[in-house]
């Protein structure tokens, strides 16, 4: 392909009763990208990627996937991608090999075609040995990796994936990232949304980071951490006033921004750790007593940060921290 | 037409696979069939004249196969599958949304085969005997299922409509009204005045009295025919307004 894998012009979609779910948003993205849709619950994650795949009309706006217009020829995009999304999609009565083979079929991959590409899926995401158990028995990462299956019956040329590791234990999730990098290796666009800060950062070439409907920051996961500055030192307040932490913390050496939330600051400056001795300082001086103070690389959770002004909370991706007692 | 076909035999094998779903669908028929008999037997004996020598039970095998066809389980299989997200997924491929309603259709068809094969056997058990021989047993048994895949439009219209399991469920209750409101233990002469007016404006009375023609009288082919008009209509209009509820979901 040489256009885009996905092209959205002011792309929008309000709900009944005024909720504007998608609020004109632009997307470029490139054929054999893996490009990740990053944002909490409620940000307009699975909306986009409804109106993308052609379950959902746009209220506005315009849209192209695999080169074929959304609106005019959905049938066509239909026959292009592949979709998994959130809620894992399958049918349990019936068994993992009955699923796909009839995922092949809908696809017009029937007969003996169908039998063998069902087969070679099944190989594919390791359930040859529970083809034949109804799907309704199988764990939710099997299911999870089933879904995956049945998105892949026909080669897409795009892939899309609604929070594909939402819900499963964390070696599930390693088995799908690998399924995502060896899907992408064939040439197949992968369109993936997540919540999860670490698979955004060490599964996609790029992302944009949704919120509230709107994108608010777009680039390669390492040019956007890189444009935060260098170190982060979050100091939490514990009860202290952050207004007054920020004014004595105001004219730090190396201090590139600050960025307040309901009990922490972030300051974003040249050297972490040889600042802490200073903030300290400071902060004793001006009688203020502030909870831990830690040091870290600006994670996507600051880029989040900077871009909405709240945390993307998610505990287990926490960066390792240095962590200093104050007195 | 594959897509149909396809998805058609993936919901027979889910009735196969779900006999608790199909079982009550048996019993409530028979339960009936043996209730309402046994109540008015002796209100009617075979020297009545609308029985035409027959027990009360082949006047009441008609209802009781309406009662086996007639049921919500491919409007209630649609909506756990619009839960559960497949029905999704079925949207999502490169197939015709109308071949997603003809597959549960189809299933409705082979179940009301079975179902009314399964009731017009045990109401030969309890005694009817079919007037119209093999042959009319067959009609019966194809006219009845007929019937059924009509009907299930309706809760397969709900179903989309509501996207709501129990709003589904309880759409079954709207066929009680229908069947009550017919010649259902007496022909239409022996009705009030009033239940007489309300049964001849009920389309459903016309099938029963198509099917209970062919238990008690032999062939009448204008019963016949309106019954089968009736139920093709029926299924025209239900299909029709099911078809374009999926056409226009999410749009």
């Amino acid at each position: 392909m040489s256009s885009p894998a996905i092209e959205a012009r002011a792309l929008r979609r309000t709900f009944k009763g005024g909720i504007e779910a998608v609020r004109d948003i632009d997307l470029t993205i490139e054929a054999g990208e893996v490009f990740g849709f990053l944002g909490p619950n409620g940000a307009g994650k699975t909306t986009t990627v409804r109106m993308l795949c052609t379950l959902l009309p746009p209220t506005a706006g315009s849209a192209r996937v695999a080169g074929v217009e959304v609106l005019n020829d959905p049938a066509e995009v239909r026959r292009r991608i592949g979709v998994a999304l959130q809620e894992i999609g399958l049918d349990p009565v019936q068994t993992g090999r009955e699923l796909l083979e009839l995922q092949c079929g809908l696809y017009g991959i029937t007969g003996r075609r169908g039998r063998t590409r069902a087969q070679e899926l099944l190989a594919l995401v390791g359930l040859t040995d529970a083809a034949d158990r109804r799907i309704k028995t199988y764990s939710g990462g099997m299911k999870r990796r089933l879904d995956l299956a049945s998105a892949l019956v026909h080669s897409p040329d795009v892939l899309f994936l609604d929070e594909p590791t939402t819900g499963l234990d964390p070696a599930s999730r390693l088995t799908v990232w690998d399924e995502v990098r060896r899907i992408n290796t064939t040439g197949t666009t992968v369109f993936l949304t997540t919540q999860y800060l670490e698979e955004a950062d060490k599964l996609c070439d790029r992302l944009a980071i949704i919120d509230g409907g709107r994108i608010v920051a777009e680039g390669t996961p390492e040019r956007l951490k890189g444009e935060m500055g260098h170190d982060v030192v979050s100091v939490s307040l514990e009860g202290a006033d952050a207004a007054a932490t920020e004014a004595a913390l105001d004219d730090l050496a190396g201090l590139e921004q600050v960025i307040s939330q309901a009990d922490a600051l972030a300051l974003y400056v040249d050297d972490g750790a040889g600042s802490i001795a200073e903030i300290v300082r400071r902060l004793d001086r001006e009688r203020i007593r502030v909870g831990a103070i830690s040091v870290a690389r600006p994670s996507l959770d600051d880029v989040f940060l900077q871009a909405t002004g709240r945390r993307l909370v998610e505990e287990e991706e926490e960066p390792e921290q240095e962590e200093v007692a104050v007195p | 037409m594959t897509e149909t076909l396809l998805l058609g035999r993936r919901a027979v094998r889910e009735v196969a696979r779900y006999p608790e779903a199909t079982i009550p669908t048996l019993f409530i028929p028979l339960f009936f069939l043996a209730v309402n008999v046994g109540q008015v037997s002796k209100t009617f004996p075979s020297t009545t004249p609308f029985l035409k020598g027959q027990g009360y039970v082949a006047f009441q095998l008609p209802v009781s196969l309406m009662f086996a066809v007639a049921t919500a389980t491919s409007g209630l299989a649609l909506v756990t599958e619009i839960d559960n997200g497949y029905f999704d997924k079925l949207l999502v491929a490169p197939i015709r949304r109308s071949s997603i309603i003809l597959g549960r259709l189809t299933s409705d068809f082979v179940r009301g085969i079975g179902a009314s094969a399964f009731v017009l056997l045990a109401g030969i058990a309890f005694g009817a005997h079919i007037e119209s021989g093999v042959l009319g047993a067959l009609v019966i048994v194809l006219l009845a299922a007929l019937f059924g895949v009509a009907y299930a439009g309706f809760a397969i219209l709900v179903a989309l409509r509501t996207r709501n399991v129990q709003a589904t469920n309880t759409s079954f209750l709207l066929f009680f009204p229908l069947l009550f409101l017919t010649p259902n233990f007496v022909p239409f002469d022996r009705l009030s005045p009033a239940m007489e007016t309300l049964a001849r404006l009920n389309p459903v009375s016309y099938v029963i009295v198509g099917l209970r023609s062919l238990v008690i009288d032999g062939w009448d082919v204008g019963k016949l025919a309106t019954c089968l008009a009736v139920t093709v209509v029926m299924g025209a209009v239900l299909t029709a307004l099911s078809l374009r509820a999926i056409a226009t979901y999410d749009r």
